[in-house]
């Protein structure tokens, strides 16, 4: 017994230690915005359409990089809609894309990705073919919300695309009921508002991960206390006080009109297939702030987008540059949901995070 | 076991096994809408580019669809979807269309066709969201075109709309209007089989590929696939060099300047898996009919679908039957792409192979095009 415990403690003394290591390599700190902004080159622009006479809306985010970026994809929930994920996979040519496009409206809402091929191509944006001449390379991914507290029919279609992408712009992102997270919900019939959040960190070596995600799960964010899953990955007092421990929920086993989309950015330069590596390990950010994710109804697809702004050889920073994406993008759930607002017209009624756990939002 | 016993033994399993499930005629319009609850529609634009559609139905309801994508340069909607492990088990409708990746916009043309119909996954309250897995081809700016004239949201409806079964038009339409392939016009193609089982499988393909679908000498590399005369008694070509070894030239006009984009489809029900697995083996059929295939500068992509009017339980061993529609998909396809080179006609720009090689057609019988 006492061995045992003597040869436990010099386990966790060994772990602390290997903690306090990882640790001091591992310092980060949200970027100046907290969002995926800070990676140098990424612009976002969003486009939100709401009906104020029956609560409802939906709407279409753009992740733009002008230079181009090398992409890569993980989807792995079970019923996605997708454009231009085959041209990410490792062995195929285009190597780099110039926008992503998050929307709302279920397949119809792929329209999106139309307008934001217009927009870029009208800028000179695109993989050259001939002089003078570009295909703008815009992956996207979309979620299913159309018909909530709306009419079916209203989704986003070319011109939210277009409108998204000449709105995309550095700085400071707005979150919340915006953008492909204006119509989302997470967890459910009795879950809360979902919608768009973004995150930030500036890794030790100096590079920048971004994440923004709009969230739509079937999966909740938080027990029944309302901590959140992801909580202990606040970095620099970026979330609400905790909670006293609650219990995990199930939720009703009938939602398969959901999906959560996110895009993940850095500054890193990577190949194809390190990026594809990146989107696979940023996934488990999902995961680790969203129970169930990847589920039966769950479009869920993680996209990234390496600017190769910092121009250093990457081959033995992709781990750490994963680990750092799937925690920002764990953060980034969070703040979609801390932000997210209540709606409250006529029979439309959803309750946001922070009207349900009003104690838990005094920041 | 003397030689003469194994290859007896050969000659029996051969016969007992492949040849009685292998006597394979074409369906009476030689085209992929032989298979019942196939529709197939074009839409041409001026100048030549174009969108086809290849709607697909078994009660009114979308069927189980599978993909296989091995082009280098791929542009791409809703293949995620296909994957056999999420959820949507049916597929609407394919489209094929020009215009390289601005091209996917004629998708949203035929969801908005098909939602009108009332067609689509249900997804409560009578609302439907229609299944369109898309691929493109590039073709703008070929031939003089402006590069911003390609197909949009209306091409898809257009397609949509004029989608129905019997014979379908092949040669400089649709999706293929706009196409080159290895140095001559480029088109649409389509084919089909009838198996002595029931089995029904149909192909439909834009030919608009780097590789060639002839050899240095003008033969066709799919032309022993004929089936009763189909390519109209096609002369091979004797005389002049051996078919070339040599280094393949450069890409002319350089990246991202092809694809060929196809459609199988069986009247056997599949599961989502089993219509991967044909995908797979229909992709095959590209690889003999064209040299070389699947280069980082086309965006090959296949896409299979089964319509169900055959169970799969009915025809024994399931591992067989796919053995055979997938068999008979790689053959149908190849034989779709000879059907693409013989129907397409020069253009200002490109010789047809017909044009090229006149010899070779000479004895092309009329009415040897559906």
């Amino acid at each position: 017994m006492s061995r045992d415990r003597r040869s436990s403690s010099y386990a966790c003394a060994a772990a602390v230690f290997t903690l306090f290591l990882v640790s001091a390599s591992w310092a980060q700190t949200p970027g100046p915005l907290n969002a995926i902004t800070d990676v140098p080159g990424i612009e976002v622009g969003q486009y939100t359409s709401t009906d104020a006479s029956s609560g409802g809306g939906t709407g279409t985010t753009v992740v733009l990089s002008r230079a181009g970026a090398v992409g890569g994809v993980s989807q792995r929930g079970g019923a996605p809609g997708t454009r231009e994920t085959d041209l990410l996979r490792p062995e195929n040519l285009v190597e780099k894309v110039n926008a992503v496009v998050l929307s709302g409206g279920s397949a119809y809402g792929l329209a999106a990705a139309d307008g934001v091929m217009l927009c870029l191509e009208a800028q000179g944006i695109g993989f050259p073919v001939g002089p003078g001449q570009v295909v703008p390379i815009v992956p996207s991914a979309i979620l299913f919300d159309p018909g909530r507290c709306a009419s079916f029919s209203r989704r986003p279609d070319a011109s939210f695309g277009l409108a998204a992408c000449h709105a995309a712009t550095g700085g400071p992102v707005q979150q919340g009921n915006v953008g492909a997270g204006t119509g989302a919900r997470s967890g459910g019939v009795s879950g809360v508002k979902g919608g768009l959040g973004t995150a930030s960190t500036v890794l030790s070596n100096g590079i920048i991960v971004g994440a923004i995600v709009a969230v739509n799960s079937s999966g909740r964010t938080f027990d029944t206390a309302g901590n959140f899953y992801a909580g202990f990955l606040e970095l620099g007092n970026e979330f609400p006080l905790v909670s006293p421990a609650g219990a995990d929920v199930v939720p009703p086993s009938s939602l398969l009109q959901n999906t959560t989309i996110a895009v993940v950015a850095t500054s890193a330069t990577l190949t194809k297939a390190q990026a594809t590596k990146v989107a696979q390990m940023a996934d488990d950010g999902l995961a680790r702030a969203i129970k169930p994710s990847h589920g039966v109804g769950d479009g869920d697809t993680i996209f990234v987008m390496a600017t190769g702004r910092d121009t250093r050889d990457a081959t033995n920073l992709v781990n750490g540059i994963g680990s750092a994406a799937a925690d920002t993008l764990s953060r980034a759930v969070v703040h979609a949901i801390l932000a997210a607002q209540s709606i409250h017209v006529g029979s439309c009624n959803v309750t946001s995070y922070c009207e349900q756990f009003p104690q838990n939002c005094t920041k | 076991m003397k030689a003469s016993d194994v290859c007896a033994v050969a000659f029996v399993a051969l016969s007992a096994v492949a040849s009685p499930g292998w006597a394979q005629v074409p369906g009476p319009n030689n085209a992929i809408t032989d298979v019942p609850g196939i529709k197939v529609g074009h839409f041409t634009g001026n100048p030549l580019t174009g969108t086809t559609v290849v709607v697909a139905e078994k009660g009114g309801q979308g069927v189980a669809g599978g993909v296989s994508q091995r082009g280098g340069a791929p542009g791409t909607r809703e293949t995620d979807l296909l994957k056999p492990e999420n959820m949507v088990q049916i597929v609407n409708a394919i489209t094929l269309s020009g215009g390289s990746a601005y091209g996917l916009a004629a998708a949203s043309g035929v969801m908005q066709c098909l939602e009108g119909q009332g067609i689509g996954f249900p997804v409560g309250g009578g609302n439907v969201v229609p299944i369109v897995p898309t691929a493109i081809l590039f073709d703008p700016g070929r031939c003089g075109a402006p590069f911003n004239y390609r197909p949009n949201f209306s091409f898809g409806l257009a397609a949509c709309s004029a989608a129905r079964s019997g014979p379908v038009p092949e040669g400089n339409v649709g999706a293929g209007a706009g196409a080159v392939s290895g140095g001559v016009k480029g088109g649409l193609g389509t084919a089909s089989v009838v198996l002595d089982n029931g089995i029904i499988v149909g192909a439909i393909v834009a030919v608009n590929s780097v590789g060639s679908a002839f050899d240095a000498n003008g033969n066709l590399y799919a032309a022993p696939l004929e089936l009763a005369g189909e390519f109209g008694d096609l002369i091979p070509i004797h005389g002049g060099p051996p078919p070339s070894k040599s280094k393949p030239a450069a890409v002319p006009g350089g990246l991202l300047r092809n694809t060929t984009i196809a459609v199988v489809a069986t009247n056997v029900e599949l599961t989502k898996t089993q219509a991967t697995k044909i995908a797979q083996m229909a992709d095959d059929g590209l690889a003999r009919a064209l040299k070389p295939t699947h280069t980082p500068y086309d965006g090959d992509t296949v896409f299979a679908v089964g319509t169900g009017r055959i169970s799969m339980a009915s025809l024994g061993d399931p591992a067989f039957a796919e053995y055979l529609i997938g068999g008979a998909a790689a053959d149908v396809l190849s034989r779709a792409v000879v059907h693409a080179i013989l129907s397409a006609e020069s253009t200002a720009c490109e010789k047809s192979y017909c044009d090229l090689f006149p010899n070779a057609c000479r004895n092309k019988k009329k009415g040897a095009q559906k």
